[in-house]
């Protein structure tokens, strides 16, 4: 229809020339997000919003704090990678498992990079990291043996990605303004979907107690007080409507069969929840100093 | 064809000054002004900021402009309907569809013929996981929601886990991958369409087990294959989006007739 595709040309003329040209560099580098789906009308959209009404600090806020967990998990991965001989099981699908995940964490850190300085914000500094959880020494290690025992690397792996899936979750909210950030924080948050799937798989075959989804059968392994945030509220048995309704929903009303476990273990596992930014920011501290 | 193009042609008209005039009514909503400033700009008031011309691009943003849009719109087709109530049941037919197949899986030779473990009981879990998101988005969306759909599952072999070379029909786990990835995807692509953020957390919570899902299911096919570079882009790590009509032509070949789905509302 080409009517529509000159309307939409001539919608797409910017008005503030530079953030909407600067928008669109982001789009084309991504080559990822379809021009036509997203280009034109954005940039238009915010710019010709009145300043009091856009959340842009939340919105910041919320790229800032997914930059640090991927930078995390990227300084995570890439120490594992150059751990000593013998670090990683003979099966060889282990280790290329986690060359994808890092490839995937470097990307996101640039993505993430790269949109948050084109919207003028400052970008994390890398911090010092400690995955043992000691803060340089000066406590107790949480992971002592990170880059020396598998199954331990795993266990950090796993909260760090279910903690990410829960980040981004946590996020979406406040970026329902911006369109084009929001897919893009869809996107990073399915890929750490499946990350967090496949770490939790190599635990299984390891023998651990652990499903591809956050479990209320899996194996504990979080440290009160400490790892324990990253399923605190992870396993709810109900669900809200969202406002105004605010109603749960009645499941065990509903005809899902008749699982012996159905309410406490099914309809937990349903559904991912997502995880306030002050729990992330806490996880986070555990292993930077 | 010609004439199935005159009447696509014509619903396409139809359609966009149906949507101009849905935006204009919705712009100048007083229930739009009535909201606190703290509320989030949703998708559909920036239009009135961003002016008439913005509602052009929101034609585009909603695939108008393609002329092979897969019959959306044709008679007997289900419409999802508009707004969140559209997004909402979009995602209610996909769920369904998921549903409808792991309950399908679960009577089928191959699933009978596994013994207890691991794969089996990833089958059960899929298959309560699909029909609580089923049932979730039905009674979210109580009388606005789409009928039941009837499936249609000929082109899947329900006694073969996978299917072997030059088969004509998919192997169970191989729908199960497609049914997995098409659902993510669809939900990444259909996210941004979701005024009420509250829903689109509670789409959030959904697709991550769906991502989850869909990872498990490629590592039983192949181990270590989680992370396709079929739904991964690999130059930037970003899993793959569609948008509803791209997705509604994939599900539509797993519906019948009268139970096919026609998404071109949302918007």
């Amino acid at each position: 229809m080409n009517i529509l595709k000159l309307l939409a040309d001539l919608a797409a003329t910017p008005t503030d020339f530079h953030q909407a040209a600067s928008r669109r560099a982001t789009i084309a580098s991504l080559g990822k997000v379809g021009a036509k789906t997203l280009a034109a009308a954005l940039p238009l959209g915010l710019a010709a919003l009145p300043a009091q009404a856009r959340d842009t600090r939340t919105i910041l806020d919320s790229l800032q704090l997914a930059t640090r967990l991927e930078q995390l998990q990227n300084a995570l991965y890439s120490r594992a990678l150059t751990a000593g001989p013998g670090f990683f099981p003979a099966d060889a699908s282990f280790r290329s498992s986690i060359v994808k995940m890092q490839a995937h964490q470097q990307q996101h850190v640039a993505l993430l990079t790269r949109v948050i300085t084109t919207s003028n914000g400052d970008v994390p500094t890398l911090p010092n990291y400690d995955f043992t959880g000691s803060k340089n020494n000066t406590q107790a290690a949480l992971f002592p043996n990170v880059f020396s025992n598998f199954d331990e690397f795993l266990r950090l792996a796993q909260l760090l990605e279910d903690t990410s899936v829960r980040a981004y979750k946590g996020a979406v909210e406040f970026l329902v303004q911006d369109n084009y950030i929001l897919q893009t924080a869809l996107q990073l948050h399915s890929t750490e979907a499946r990350h967090a799937a496949r770490i939790r798989t190599m635990r299984r075959l390891r023998g651990a107690v652990v499903k591809p989804w956050p479990s209320p059968t899996d194996a504990d392994i979080t440290v009160a007080g400490k790892t324990a945030v990253v399923y605190a509220t992870e396993h709810a048995t109900t669900q809200l409507l969202p406002a105004p309704i605010n109603t749960p929903i009645q499941f065990q009303l509903l005809p899902i069969g008749s699982g012996a476990n159905l309410l406490t273990q099914s309809v937990p596992e349903a559904f991912d929840e997502p995880l306030a930014a002050a729990d992330v920011e806490a996880l986070l501290g555990l292993f930077t100093y | 064809m010609v004439y199935r193009n005159s009447f696509a042609e014509i619903f396409l008209y139809h359609n966009l000054f149906h949507h101009m005039s849905n935006n204009l009514k919705k712009g100048g909503d007083e229930a739009e002004f009535a909201k606190p400033l703290y509320v989030p700009i949703k998708r559909r008031s920036f239009f009135m900021y961003a002016g008439a011309t913005a509602g052009a691009t929101a034609l585009l943003l909603s695939g108008c402009d393609d002329d092979d849009s897969g019959g959306n719109g044709m008679p007997g087709m289900v419409d999802v309907g508009t707004g969140d109530i559209g997004v909402l049941n979009y995602a209610y037919a996909l769920e369904q569809l998921e549903a409808g197949f792991y309950t399908e899986l679960r009577n089928g030779n191959y699933y009978k013929g596994l013994s207890a473990g691991a794969e089996k009981s990833a089958l059960d879990d899929l298959y309560y996981h699909e029909v609580i998101h089923r049932e979730l988005f039905k009674t979210a969306l109580a009388t606005n929601a789409i009928k039941a759909l009837e499936p249609d599952f000929s082109g899947i072999d329900f006694a073969v886990r996978t299917a072997s070379a030059g088969a004509a029909k998919l192997g169970v786990l191989d729908a199960a991958k497609a049914f997995e990835d098409l659902g993510v995807a669809a939900y990444n692509g259909a996210g941004k369409y979701i005024a009420d953020a509250g829903y689109l957390t509670l789409a959030g919570k959904i697709v991550s087990v769906e991502a989850r899902h869909a990872a498990l299911i490629r590592d039983l096919l192949s181990n270590g294959t989680f992370v396709g570079t079929d739904v991964v882009n690999t130059a930037n790590g970003l899993e793959i989006s569609k948008e509803p009509s791209v997705v509604a032509q994939t599900a539509n070949t797993f519906l019948k007739e009268g139970s096919k789905i026609n998404v071109a509302n949302i918007k």
